[in-house]
């Protein structure tokens, strides 16, 4: 077996907009991967299939695989009716790359149902969604406002893309060409993230260190950018500065973690990945944490890429593992995965820098930071079995 | 004009629902739309977090317009919580016509006194409830007017919760854009679609298993004679097998319902329940005898508690026609049969039968026991007043049961 079958790491692609990068991530990877489409169109969901991805059709009971027309609600009943497909593509996941449009009513109405069943299986989530163009007006906006909301409530990061600022970022005038650029853009970023994780060059990124960012939680932005020539390492970090993506440098400063991927051939040189770090760490705040890793790939001589995900927590920080350094991997201390990435019981992680369940010394569970039931000088919210020492066969 | 269609809204613990009713040709309401999203922000029946309470209402209204084809910006409320409570409002008044006979305006007198029982400030009064008219020392008068008597005594069941936590609730759905005309006690709308005339007149104890709270709603007379609420329900018995089994909540709510039981049963006492691997945990099995036995340890306890406070009100020995259990909880398995034996009253499952175009068209109907009381509550404010508007909001009105 490939040991990209073993990768806990699943990418979802949730509605047309979603599926669609989903499938130009799947073939720019060109390798198996975990991936499954979610929507309600059936003859959508036919165009995904034959790239074989797998492809679930959601509320055909409901809508006949017609779509949604645009109505959240439909989507959200049609992924109520049909989540059990979901769970059997999620067995041995811990973690989960959401891609997915809203304001329409696939990816604003399913978006969120799929996010808290990953949620309740205790699977750290980051959620890339696409928001409406202003130009489609206050009702598209609202829609996805309100799906928006509902994601945060569950996903551990959100990396929220207003469509406006992707179509500027691709500098493209003509509207086929900017919108081939804007799909690039997110597909060559996310296809980064999975080569980053199963193709490493000489620094490498591992599934549990992309799993403790995500579940850090909070906001997230990314940027990928890409330059050639004998400066190429400048003009890089110069184009990280401006990027719309990353809002001309504002996302780097305010964050707390930064995942950096670095493309190149076997061309890349050590000052290269110096000059890159030493900028972005001379941006960012003095405690930020960076990750970073390389992928060698022959294709890219003369030509560096690099992808950079923000995560802005409001949530504790990290575990302080290994930062970032030029040293060869042998000196990189290695953090077992099991002792630093622990999922409490419950499935139970920071949410927005709050425990969405914590099972503490009390034993009250999801009771635990609300006000207590007291009758007869006992607390209700703990267990009866417990206050009653009842043992219990297990 | 006819009555106009009725919505109510309840933000349950664990779901959010608002229905849409409408009265029939008989009189009758019928239930002509719901909507319904599982509730996120409310713990134990409060707020804790309004905007995702919100999401919930904005989500469950959008669909009760869909089903009933109605726009709807004006709900009525339930509201449930440990900080419901009840207490008896007192009025006695000479009778000082040379003839002793007690008047319209004596009786006016009386009712005022005791409706005006003084409660603390941050306490907002939901219902004040008839109770019976002494004459003298003579109790359980219904209708003093052109009778004798030296004293006329009158006493009202007034029911009431803090003000703010009322307010927080009415507070998420202003911000989904609802008006809220009225807002009422989760216990009473449920007995209002639940029970019978006959079983009010032969004394009954209605209990509704909510999520986050259990209301219990007495009877005896045809008079309500106990309410209140206890800030512990079926999220409880979730978060204990939840803790007992190091399992993720999710997993605990399906256990609850697919092998739960009230009682833990003899048969199949050795049998284990397998469990999925999960994400921290390896495939494996548990008790069913232990699952059982958490869950009777909560239930047990619950409605112990339920007894002692039938029985501190003085109506437990007066229940001839036992009890409804109602709610989504009413659904766990021999729940009936363990009330039975705490409370030693018949038990049984009660379904909002007073309301068309529910019990046969939803799962589990007495989980809507809540919403479609509301909406009677609703029909009876219009037949009384003739009005569901905004200026009987949050004020305390007199309830006939």
């Amino acid at each position: 077996m490939n040991n990209e079958h073993q990768l806990p790491l699943i990418l979802i692609g949730i509605g047309g907009g979603g599926s669609r990068l989903a499938a130009a991530i799947h073939q720019r990877y060109a390798e198996p991967m975990r991936i499954v489409c979610i929507d309600t169109d059936a003859m959508a969901n036919r165009e995904w299939s034959a790239d074989a991805i797998p492809c679930l059709l959601i509320g055909a009971a409901r809508l006949s695989g017609n779509g949604t027309g645009g109505d959240a609600v439909k989507g959200r009943l049609a992924i109520q009716d049909d989540i059990h497909l979901l769970h059997p593509h999620l067995q041995g996941v811990r973690t989960a790359v959401i891609l997915t449009c809203m304001g329409a009513g696939t990816g604003s109405g399913v978006t969120p149902e799929v996010v808290s069943t990953l949620h309740e299986q205790g699977i750290a989530t980051l959620c890339i969604a696409t928001e409406p163009f202003d130009f489609e007006g206050p009702a598209r906006r609202a829609i996805a406002n309100r799906a928006q909301a509902m994601i945060e409530d569950h996903v551990d990061s959100l990396c929220s893309i207003k469509l406006d600022e992707l179509f500027n970022a691709t500098n493209e005038v003509q509207l086929p060409a900017a919108i081939a650029s804007a799909n690039e853009i997110l597909a060559s970023g996310v296809t980064l993230l999975w080569r980053l994780l199963t193709r490493p060059g000489f620094l490498s990124i591992n599934a549990e260190r992309l799993h403790s960012f995500i579940v850090q939680g909070g906001t997230a932005t990314f940027g990928t950018v890409q330059a050639t020539g004998a400066d190429r390492a400048t003009t890089l970090t110069k184009a990280l500065c401006e990027s719309q993506l990353l809002h001309a440098g504002e996302s780097i400063k305010k964050a707390n973690a930064l995942l950096v991927g670095i493309l190149a051939g076997s061309d890349l040189r050590l000052s290269e990945i110096g000059e890159i770090m030493k900028t972005l760490r001379g941006w960012c705040k003095p405690d930020c944490q960076i990750e970073m890793g390389t992928v060698m790939d022959a294709s890219f001589e003369w030509r560096i890429e690099v992808v950079l995900f923000c995560f802005e927590s409001t949530g504790a920080p990290l575990p302080d593992t290994k930062k970032v350094s030029s040293a060869s991997p042998a000196t990189v201390p290695s953090v077992p995965p099991a002792e630093v990435f622990h999922i409490q019981p419950g499935g139970a992680r920071r949410n927005k820098g709050k425990s969405k369940l914590a099972v503490g010394a009390t034993g009250k569970g999801k009771f635990q930071n609300v006000e207590p039931t007291i009758f007869n000088g006992q607390d209700l919210d703990i267990p009866t079995y417990i206050r009653k020492n009842i043992q219990l066969d297990r | 004009m006819g009555m106009p269609p009725i919505a109510a809204l309840e933000i349950g613990t664990s779901r959010t629902v608002v229905c849409v009713g409408e009265a029939g040709e008989d009189g009758k309401m019928r239930i002509t739309g719901i909507g319904k999203y599982p509730t996120t922000g409310v713990r134990k029946g409060q707020v804790i977090d309004l905007q995702q309470a919100q999401l919930g209402v904005d989500t469950a209204a959008m669909e009760a317009e869909k089903a009933a084809g109605v726009d709807v910006w004006q709900v009525l409320m339930a509201t449930s919580g440990g900080h419901i409570q009840s207490n008896h409002g007192n009025g006695q008044i000479p009778i000082r016509s040379s003839d002793r006979v007690v008047t319209r305006e004596d009786v006016e007198e009386v009712t005022s006194i005791a409706n005006e029982t003084q409660l603390e400030i941050d306490r907002q009064v939901l219902h004040t409830i008839r109770q019976t008219y002494t004459l003298d020392d003579q109790p359980g008068i219904l209708a003093p007017q052109g009778m004798r008597c030296n004293t006329l005594s009158f006493s009202t069941l007034i029911v009431h919760g803090q003000k703010n936590r009322i307010e927080n609730v009415v507070n998420v759905a202003k911000s989904a854009r609802l008006d809220v005309t009225d807002v009422a006690f989760s216990g009473v709308c449920a007995a209002l679609a639940v029970l019978t005339p006959e079983q009010k007149k032969n004394g009954v104890v209605l209990i509704d298993f909510g999520g986050g709270t259990t209301n219990y709603v007495a009877y005896t007379n045809g008079i309500v004679s106990a309410i209140g609420s206890i800030a512990v329900g079926g999220d409880h018995i979730t978060n204990d097998i939840a803790l007992a089994f190091t399992i993720p909540l999710f997993r605990a709510e399906e256990l609850k319902r697919s092998d739960g039981s009230a009682i833990i049963e003899p048969t199949g006492a050795s049998r284990r329940i397998a469990l999925p691997a999960e994400v921290g945990a390896a495939e494996r099995s548990i008790s069913y005898k232990a699952l059982h036995a958490v869950i009777n340890a909560r239930m047990e306890e619950t409605l112990k508690i339920l007894r002692s406070r039938l029985e501190e009100a003085g109506v437990l020995i007066h229940l001839g026609a036992g009890c409804v259990l109602t709610g989504g909880g009413a659904y766990l398995r021999k729940l009936s049969e363990l009330a039975q034996r705490t409370l030693g009253i018949p038990c049984k499952i009660g379904l909002p039968i007073n309301v068309e175009g529910l019990v046969d068209k939803v799962e589990q109907p007495a989980s809507y026991a809540t919403v479609a009381g509301l909406i009677i509550y609703g029909q009876k404010t219009y037949e009384d007043t003739g009005l569901l508007s905004p200026l009987r909001k949050l004020i305390g009105k007199v309830f006939h049961s």
